[in-house]
């Protein structure tokens, strides 16, 4: 009973901060814990923290100190990282998602390389994925042929290619017009039914509205949200 | 959706860099084969001379500039010919002549007719020359039928004419490409009394070839035994600074290659660096991103080399009919030249993509992401 205690957060967040070089630290004595199948919201001024949030739960960073857990595994214990970041969580970056080179269709690929997918299960689930943030007729599209909001929807929809059960988005709705916000919440809304977890970077408060918590920050420290559920 | 897609796809958006780069190889696999094939060419030609006849091994002057250049004396002769197990050791003077045009290195080999047996000739026609004639010669089977030649017929060698006595067939293409002259008429000729260039010596039923080669080292160092291809060195230095130049020059190649490969891959460095970030994010292994690199880089060595290759027998058509080389070269495309070519190719592009691969591979993700 006690262990299933330990383990009943999707994601904690304990103690952590991130320094890099400069006054004043990304993250400090930063603390966070989000449940499964929890949508979140994180909001905040420029500069105080909330990508780097997000690259520390993609394990692409390394705190400076604390622990970063994620479905009970701290990220610091794990030996293949590559494997987490392809099968554990999605990550939408804020800004350069998409391969330049690479048709749309190829860049949702990307992550199922060295899964247990064949090149045509690739290819079939990469379809799928496309047709459902509404771009099936964009495959062989160039990045520098989308728009910005049609480039952030590959990206999620790449995010979501090995069915990770965690999902971090930085800002995914920036760049997309109201419909295409609508239908993204829409989809987010669907994927925590399913069990997914999201954690989601918004600077519209629309957009936070439709969270199940909103954790506002600053300086690298959680003001307001920091572990209670709404 | 393959990995081969991606490599291709890499390659096909910067379409000017590749081609450049594929060019870059090209050029140098072309310079390297062409340099090889045609050293191959002189290197098969002289190594056919120590063949021309039949023996268990044959005896050179040791370290001649090359081979044709070679002397043995008449005591050198009959201490080899008194070497315990030795059979047989025929001596005869080799040497080339410029007939005509078509023609520029003809091949003339003086020999007794008593060592024409032992020697592996066949007279295919008419009969051999006297040991003493002055005007008399057999011609190849091979060089008579080139220069439309006949038993009775006259040929001018030498300065002089001389009547064809007889056609013969040794069974190897560089002797029956040429003409056979009594040995003391062609000493005569050059001058050189009593010197014959090569010996073709064979060893008796009981003895071992490799014994009695290394008792004629031992005995007379001043010559050299040559058994096979790669001992020929011994007896023709030439080829030996033609291989070593060959060699330099394979080097210099892959040098500039890579450093023309590694100034373009450096200048896309900064784009580079972001995509494998990219990748590394996505959860790409360093290993997979590392492959994606050298998957690039392969499939540009093996363009380049092609296209090397392709230059390469395009040049050497342009050498062999180069009025000033016609009938010297014959560029002899080897397998070693193939594997040569590959080897410039790869190894050009692994040292010029080094420092982006191994750049790739340290930088942590965000690092790369980030990197401006
Ligand atoms: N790679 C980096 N090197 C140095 N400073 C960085 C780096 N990444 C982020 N920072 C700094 O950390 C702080 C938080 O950045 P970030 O997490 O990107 O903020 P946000 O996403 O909330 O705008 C900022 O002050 C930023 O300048
Ligand atoms: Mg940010």
């Amino acid at each position: 009973m006690s262990e299933r205690m330990a383990h009943q957060f999707a994601i904690e967040v304990k103690d952590v901060s991130r320094v890099y070089p400069g006054p004043v630290p990304a993250l400090a004595a930063f603390d966070l814990s989000v449940e499964y199948g929890e949508m979140v919201a994180i909001t905040g001024p420029s500069g105080c923290g909330k990508s780097t949030l997000l690259h520390l739960l993609a394990a692409i960073d390394t705190p400076t100190s604390g622990s970063v857990i994620v479905g009970g595994r701290d990220l610091a214990s794990i030996r293949d990282l590559s494997a987490y970041r392809r099968h554990d969580v999605g990550l939408v970056f804020q800004f350069h998602n998409l391969l330049p080179q690479l048709p749309a269709l190829s860049n949702v690929a990307l992550p199922m390389f060295g899964t247990h997918r064949s090149a045509r299960q690739r290819k079939a689930r990469a379809r799928e994925l496309l047709a459902e943030v509404n771009l099936g007729d964009c495959e062989d599209r160039l990045p520098t042929e989308l728009s910005g909001g049609e480039r952030q929807r590959v990206a999620i929809a790449r995010s979501l290619a090995n069915e990770p059960k965690i999902l971090l988005a930085d800002e995914p709705t920036g760049s997309l017009d109201s419909a295409s916000s609508t239908r993204l919440l829409e989809l987010f809304e669907r994927l925590t039914n399913g069990g997914t977890t999201i954690v989601m970077v918004t600077h519209d408060s629309d957009v936070a509205a439709h969270a199940h918590r909103v954790i506002e920050m600053r300086d690298g420290r959680v003001i307001v949200g920091a572990s209670t559920r709404l | 959706m393959t990995f081969f897609d991606l490599v291709l796809r890499n390659l096909w958006s910067k379409k000017a860099r590749s081609i450049g780069l594929a060019f870059a190889v090209a050029i140098a696999v072309m310079a390297v084969v062409t340099l090889e094939v045609t050293s191959s060419s002189l290197e098969q030609s002289a190594a056919a001379i120590i063949s021309v006849g039949k023996a268990d091994f044959t005896v050179a002057q040791k370290g001649a500039a090359d081979t044709l250049a070679s002397t043995i004396d008449v005591d050198e002769l009959a201490r080899l010919r008194h070497t315990p197990g030795v059979a047989s050791a025929v001596g005869v003077l080799v040497e080339t002549q410029r007939i005509n045009a078509e023609n520029p290195v003809f091949i003339e080999i003086g020999i007794n007719p008593s060592d024409l047996r032992a020697f592996g000739v066949k007279i295919v026609a008419g009969h051999h020359y006297s040991a003493t004639a002055e005007h008399e010669v057999m011609l190849g089977w091979t060089a008579a039928a080139n220069l439309g030649l006949h038993v009775g017929d006259r040929f001018n060698a030498n300065g002089t004419w001389n009547t064809v006595t007889g056609i013969y067939s040794t069974g190897n293409a560089f002797g029956d490409a040429g003409a056979m002259f009594p040995l003391p008429a062609i000493q005569g000729y050059n001058r050189v009394p009593g010197i014959v260039t090569l010996a073709f010596v064979k060893v008796t039923k009981a003895a071992s070839i490799t014994a009695v080669a290394a008792r004629v080292d031992y005995d007379q160092p001043e010559l050299t035994t040559i058994r096979t291809a790669a001992q020929f060195g011994r007896a023709d230095q030439d080829l030996v600074y033609l291989q070593a130049a060959v060699n330099g020059s394979t080097v210099l190649a892959i040098l500039i290659g890579a450093v023309i490969i590694g100034n373009t891959m450096l200048l896309s460095l900064f784009e580079r660096t972001r995509e494998f970030g990219l990748l590394r994010a996505v959860g790409w292994t360093r290993r997979r991103t590392l492959g994606l690199l050298l998957g690039e880089s392969l499939l540009l060595a093996l363009v380049g080399a092609t296209l090397g290759v392709a230059l390469s027998f395009a040049i050497a058509v342009v050498l062999e009919n180069l009025p000033a080389l016609k009938g010297i070269l014959h560029p002899n495309f080897t397998e070693g030249a193939f594997w040569r070519a590959l080897f410039t190719a790869l190894v050009m592009t692994l040292i010029g993509s080094l420092y982006p691969t191994i750049r790739a591979a340290l930088l942590s993700p965000l690092r790369a992401l980030s990197y401006e």
